[in-house]
C-alpha cells in the first residue's frame, strides 16, 4: 500500500462523483442516485483500508504531505490517527447510510442533492484527517454550506430560518477560530521559527499565557457552538426540525462530531495551560447541557424535537469526558461519539420512515403503533435503549466510562452525571411508550390502512447501524484499542501543562 | 527619451486605444457597433502584454514626475483587467437601453488610462493629474444612461462631491508643498522624517478626508449608494471596482510613500474610520432588498477591509509585517475587483426587462431558471463572503493575517464579526436563488456570449485564485517590495 494516497482518495472520491454528477442530465433520476452511491462506496471501501492502521506503529499514518501554497508555509498534509480513524470510518458508513435512505424521499432537485450530499462528505472527512491547521479551516468551512443548502432547498416549512441560523452560528464561530488559527501560527513564528500551519509543529509550543486563553476561548467558541454545547444550542433544534431525513442523520450523526474532534485534537493538545484553566467551567457548562437537554427533551411535543435535544445532552458526555482529562472520560468520549452517531443516526431515519408516511411528527398523534407496524417498534425499540445506555449495546461503554472518568475527577459531577442517565430513560422510554403502546390516536387510525413496516431499502439502509451498535455494545475492544494511543498522548500533552497552568489568569 | 518613452508602453496603447475606438466608431454602421467591444478587449489584452513588457524595469521617468515600479505594473494590470471584464459585461445591457457603445467603450479606456497615471505617479503634481484623469470619465459613466433620471441624479451628485473631494485632495497637497517645499513623493518622504507640526497635521487631515472620500469610507461615503444605484448596472460594478482600486493607489502612494513617515500619527484615526467603514457598510447593507444598492453598501465595507491592511501596514513594528499589509491591500483589491464586477454583471443579466431594478425578488428561483448563472451568483455570493475556497476568502485571511501579524488582533477580531454580518445578506441572495420558487413573471434573462464568457471566466478565476494563489503572491511581493 506504500505510497498510495489513501487519505486523498477517501476525501476525494466524492468530489469525482460530484463531476460526474454534473455532466449527467438533471432528468436522469436513476443515474444520480447510482453515481452517488457508488461513489460513496468507492469512498467507504477506501476508509475500510484505514482499518490496516498499526497501533503499536507511528502516530499519524498513511501520512501524505505536498506543498500547498508556499507563500504562506500552507501544506497539504493529512494523516490519521486512532481517534480520526474511527471517525473516518463512522462517516463513510452514515453517509452511505443517507445516501442510499434519499433514494425514495427525495423527488426534487435530485441532482443538487446529491452533489451537496457529496461535497458535504468530502468537507467533513478532510477534516478529520487534516493535519495542517489552515487545511484544515478550509474543510472546516467546505462542510458547512453543503449542510446550508440541505436544509434551505429540501427542508420543511420554516427551513430558511432554521439554516440561515445554523449558518450564522456556525460561521461566528468558525472565523473567530480562523483569527485564533493565525494568532497561534504568528506566535510559533515569532520565535523564530519557519512560518507554518503544521500541527505537528505548532502543537507543544509554549505559547504566551494571554494568547493561549485568548486562542483557547476562539477554538472552543467554534466547537462548543457544532457539539452544539449550552448555551450556544440553540440552531441545533431548529436546524434538526427543518432538516430532510438524510439531513439530521449527517447532522446528528457526524457534524456534531466535528466539535468533539476538535476539542480533542486541537484544544487540549495546542493549547494545553488554557485548556486545564478553563476545565472547571466548561465541565460546569456539560453538566447544564447534560441536564438541560434531557429536561428539555422530556416536554418535547415533536418526535424529532425530542431526539434533537436528546442530541444536546448525550454530546454533554462528550464534553464533560474530554474535559476531565483522565483515560476513561477520554475514551468514554470518543466511545460515546461514535456510538451517538449511530443511534442517533438511526433514531432519525426512524422517525424519518413514519414521518414519510404521515408527514407529522407529533408524538400526540401517535400511539398504538407496536400493533400495526411489530418490526418497525422492534427496531426503534433496539437504538431507544441503546441511546438510554442499556448494557450490551453501544451507549452504555460510553456512558459507564465518562462516568467512570467524571468520578476520578469529582464525585459529585459523576452523580450529576447518573442523574442524566435516568432522565434519558424517563424522557425516551416516555415516548417510545407513547408511540408504540397506548391507544392509537384518531389522527393516527386515519392512517391505519395505508402505513407500512419497514421495506426494503430501509432495512438496507438499517443493517449496518443494527449491526455496529450491537458489536460496539459486545465488543469494545478493538475501538477503545485503537484510541488508546490518541487518549494517552492528549493526557501527556495535559499533564505536562498542569504543572504552569495559567495562574495568573484567575 | 525614448527609452523613457518605451517605460510609458502600456499607457501609450491605452492612449492608441481610444483614439482607436472614436475613429472606428465613426465609421461603423449601427448594426455592427457591437464590433467595438472585441476591438477594445483585444486593445486592453494588448496593453496587458505591455505591461508585462514593463515588469521588473522598476525606474523613475521624465524628472521624477513618473515612476514605472513594479507596484505601478501591478495595478496597471489589476486595472486593465476590470477594463477587460466590464467591457464584456457591459454591451448587451447599454445597447438594450440605447445607450451608445462608442462612447462607452472610450470613456472607460480613458479612465483606465488615469488610473494607470496615478498607479505611477512619483510627484504629486502626477497623482492629481491622473486622479483627475479617472474621475472625469467615472462621472460620465454614471450619468451615462441619458434619459434616466436616477442615473443623471448619481452622475450628478457623483461629479458635486468628487469634484468637491478632488478640491481637498488638492488642498491637502498645497499645504504638504507648503511645508516641505517639494512636490516630490520621495523629497516629501525625506523631508518629513521625525517631523510633526500643526501645519502637517492640517495637510495630514485635509489629505485623509480627500482620500477616504475618494475609496468611498465611512464618514464620506454618501455619494456612494446614489452614484452606484443609478448608473448602468455593469458600469456600477466597474465603478465600484476601477475607481477604488485607482483610489487606493493613491493612498499607498500618499499615505505608505509620502506620508510613511508619519504614520504613527495618522494610524489612530485611520484605524478609527477602518473599524466605522466596515461595521457601517455592513449593517446598512443588512438592511437592503434591492441587491443593486446591498452590492454598493457592501462595497463599503470591502473598502473597510482593504483599509484594515493599510493599517497593518502602519503598525507593523518590522519591514516584513510591512510589506505583509502592502501585499494583503494589493490582493485584496485584485479579487475584490473580479468577484465585484462579475456580481454586479448578474445582476445586470437579471434586468434585460428594463423595467426591473435588480430587487432580491428577481433572484428568485433562478436555480432553476438558470443554473448555471445561479451557481456562479452562489459561489461569487460565497467569495464576497469570504468562505473558501473562494479568493475572497484568501483575500479576508491574507488581510488577517497581516492585521495579527502588525499586532492588531482586535481588528482581526472585528473584521471577521463584519465577515459574518455580511454572510447574512449574502446569504439571502442564496436563499432566493436556491430556496424560493420563482415569481410568477419571472424577469428575462439576458444571454448574451460576451458576457455568458466574462463570467464563467471571472468565477474560475474566483476559485482558482482561492486554491492556488500562490502564482499571483509572488508578482505580488515583489510589487509590495518596490515600495518598501
Amino acid at each position: 500500500m506504500e505510497g498510495v494516497p489513501v487519505l486523498s482518495l477517501i476525501v476525494f472520491t466524492p468530489l469525482i462523483g460530484v463531476l460526474l454528477l454534473l455532466v449527467v442530465p438533471g432528468t436522469n433520476h436513476r443515474a444520480i442516485r447510482w453515481i452517488a452511491l457508488l461513489t460513496a462506496l468507492a469512498s467507504a471501501a477506501f476508509s475500510l483500508i484505514l482499518l490496516g492502521y498499526d497501533t503499536a506503529g507511528s502516530e499519524f499514518q498513511f501520512r501524505e504531505d505536498v506543498t500547498w501554497i508556499q507563500a504562506f508555509g500552507m501544506r497539504y498534509t493529512l494523516g490519521v490517527d486512532g481517534l480520526s480513524m474511527v471517525l473516518v470510518l463512522l462517516t463513510t458508513v452514515l453517509s452511505v447510510v443517507s445516501i442510499f435512505y434519499s433514494w425514495e424521499p427525495i423527488r426534487k432537485r435530485v441532482k443538487e442533492y446529491y452533489i451537496a450530499l457529496l461535497v458535504l462528505m468530502t468537507g467533513m472527512l478532510g477534516v478529520f484527517v487534516a493535519l495542517d491547521l489552515f487545511l484544515f479551516y478550509v474543510f472546516w468551512e467546505i462542510s458547512l454550506f453543503p449542510m446550508y443548502v440541505i436544509i434551505g432547498v429540501w427542508g420543511g416549512p420554516r427551513r430558511v430560518y432554521a439554516t440561515v441560523k445554523f449558518v450564522l452560528y456556525t460561521l461566528v464561530g468558525s472565523l473567530l477560530m480562523l483569527v485564533a488559527i493565525l494568532a497561534v501560527a504568528i506566535a510559533h513564528a515569532a520565535s523564530g521559527q519557519p512560518f507554518t500551519f503544521s500541527y505537528e509543529a505548532l502543537r507543544g509550543f509554549a505559547y504566551a499565557d494571554t494568547l493561549q486563553a485568548l486562542a483557547f476561548v476562539a477554538f472552543f467558541l467554534a466547537f462548543a457552538i457544532k457539539v452544539p454545547m449550552w448555551p450556544f444550542h440553540t440552531w441545533l433544534p431548529d436546524a434538526h426540525v427543518e432538516a430532510p431525513t438524510a439531513g439530521s442523520i449527517i447532522l446528528a450523526g457526524v457534524m456534531l462530531k466535528l466539535g468533539g474532534y476538535g476539542f480533542l485534537r486541537y484544544n487540549l493538545p495546542l493549547l494545553p495551560d488554557a485548556a486545564v484553566s478553563f476545565a472547571p467551567i466548561i465541565i460546569g457548562l456539560a453538566l447544564v447541557a447534560l441536564i438541560y437537554g434531557a429536561m428539555v427533551a422530556m416536554v418535547q411535543p415533536d418526535l424529532k424535537k425530542l431526539v434533537a435535544f436528546s442530541s444536546v445532552s448525550h454530546m454533554g458526555y462528550v464534553t464533560l469526558g474530554t474535559f476531565v482529562f483522565n483515560e476513561q472520560g477520554l475514551q468514554g468520549a470518543i466511545y460515546q461519539m461514535i456510538s451517538h452517531g449511530v443511534t442517533t443516526g438511526a433514531l432519525f431515519l426512524l422517525v424519518g420512515i413514519i414521518y414519510e408516511q404521515t408527514h407529522d411528527r407529533s408524538i400526540a398523534h401517535m400511539g398504538g403503533l407496536n400493533a400495526r407496524l411489530p418490526r418497525y417498534a422492534g427496531v426503534f425499540g433496539l437504538f431507544t435503549f441503546a441511546s438510554i445506555g442499556l448494557p450490551g449495546l453501544s451507549g452504555f461503554i460510553g456512558e459507564f466510562l465518562v462516568v467512570l472518568g467524571a468520578f476520578r475527577y469529582h464525585g459529585l459531577v459523576a452523580a450529576a452525571a447518573m442523574i442524566v442517565v435516568i432522565l434519558s430513560a424517563v424522557y425516551m422510554l416516555w415516548m417510545f411508550q407513547r408511540v408504540f403502546f397506548t391507544v392509537p390516536s384518531d389522527w393516527m387510525r386515519r392512517f391505519w390502512p395505508v402505513l407500512r413496516d419497514i421495506n426494503r431499502n430501509e432495512w438496507i439502509a438499517l443493517t449496518p447501524l443494527i449491526v455496529l451498535v450491537v458489536a460496539l455494545g459486545v465488543f469494545p475492544g478493538p475501538v477503545l484499542e485503537v484510541i488508546a494511543a490518541p487518549v494517552d498522548r492528549i493526557i501527556e500533552a495535559v499533564n505536562g501543562a498542569g504543572l504552569t497552568a495559567l495562574g495568573p489568569l484567575w | 527619451m525614448l527609452d523613457d518613452l518605451v517605460t510609458l508602453l502600456p499607457e501609450l496603447v491605452l492612449v492608441a486605444l481610444v483614439l482607436l475606438v472614436i475613429t472606428v466608431d465613426l465609421f461603423l454602421p449601427r448594426s455592427s457597433k457591437w464590433l467595438l467591444t472585441p476591438i477594445t478587449v483585444g486593445g486592453l489584452i494588448l496593453a496587458g502584454v505591455a505591461c508585462l513588457a514593463v515588469w521588473d524595469v522598476n525606474r523613475t521617468v521624465y524628472a521624477g514626475f513618473y515612476v514605472v515600479d513594479d507596484l505601478s505594473v501591478f495595478f496597471k494590470g489589476a486595472t486593465i483587467l476590470t477594463g477587460i471584464i466590464s467591457a464584456l459585461f457591459a454591451p448587451s445591457y447599454l445597447i438594450l437601453r440605447r445607450i451608445p457603445l462608442g462612447e462607452f467603450h472610450m470613456i472607460l479606456v480613458s479612465a483606465l488610462l488615469g488610473m494607470c497615471v496615478l498607479a505611477s505617479s512619483s510627484d504629486l503634481i502626477t497623482l492629481f493629474l491622473g486622479l483627475e484623469l479617472m474621475v472625469m470619465p467615472a462621472y460620465l459613466l454614471a450619468g451615462l444612461h441619458k434619459t434616466d433620471r436616477y442615473s443623471n441624479e448619481g452622475g450628478l451628485k457623483y461629479f458635486l462631491l468628487g469634484s468637491f473631494a478632488s478640491a481637498i485632495v488638492l488642498f491637502g497637497i498645497s499645504w504638504l508643498y507648503g511645508i516641505t517645499g517639494s512636490t516630490n513623493i520621495a523629497e516629501i518622504a525625506t523631508a518629513l522624517e521625525g517631523q510633526m507640526s500643526g501645519a502637517l497635521l492640517v495637510a495630514i487631515g485635509f489629505l485623509l478626508v480627500g482620500g477616504t472620500f475618494k475609496i468611498a469610507a465611512v464618514p464620506f461615503h454618501y455619494w456612494t449608494p446614489d452614484a452606484y444605484q443609478g448608473a448602468p448596472t455593469p458600469i456600477t460594478g466597474f465603478l465600484s471596482v476601477g475607481p477604488k482600486l485607482g483610489a487606493f493607489a493613491l493612498m499607498i502612494r500618499v499615505f505608505a510613500e509620502a506620508l510613511a513617515p508619519l504614520r504613527a500619527d495618522w494610524l489612530g484615526i485611520f484605524l478609527v474610520l477602518t473599524v466605522l467603514t466596515m461595521t457601517i457598510g455592513n449593517v446598512v447593507a443588512l438592511t437592503q432588498v434591492n441587491v443593486k444598492r446591498m452590492l454598493a453598501y457592501s462595497s463599503i465595507a470591502h473598502t473597510g477591509y482593504i483599509m484594515a491592511g493599510l493599517a497593518a501596514y502602519a503598525n507593523a513594528s518590522n519591514t516584513d509585517a510591512a510589506a505583509q499589509g502592502i501585499q494583503s491591500v494589493l490582493f485584496y483589491i485584485l479579487g475584490y475587483a473580479v468577484m465585484n464586477i462579475a456580481a454586479f454583471a448578474v445582476v445586470a443579466m437579471l434586468q434585460r426587462d428594463t423595467t426591473r431594478f435588480g430587487g432580491l425578488n428577481s433572484f428568485a428561483g433562478l436555480a432553476s431558471r438558470s443554473p448555471g448563472r445561479a451557481a456562479a451568483m452562489g459561489i461569487l455570493m460565497l467569495s464576497l463572503t469570504g468562505i473558501p475556497p473562494t479568493v475572497g476568502f484568501f483575500a479576508k485571511l491574507f488581510v488577517l493575517l497581516a492585521a495579527v501579524d502588525a499586532g492588531l488582533a482586535w481588528l482581526a477580531v472585528i473584521l471577521v464579526l463584519n465577515a459574518a454580518l455580511a454572510a447574512f445578506y449574502y446569504l439571502r441572495v442564496v436563499v432566493y436563488m436556491y430556496m424560493r420558487d420563482p415569481e410568477p413573471d419571472p424577469a428575462p434573462i439576458d444571454t448574451s456570449p460576451f458576457g455568458s464568457v466574462a463570467l464563467a471566466l471571472s468565477v474560475a478565476g474566483v476559485l482558482v485564485l482561492g486554491l492556488f494563489p500562490d502564482a499571483i503572491l509572488s508578482l505580488i511581493e515583489e510589487s509590495a517590495a518596490s515600495l518598501l
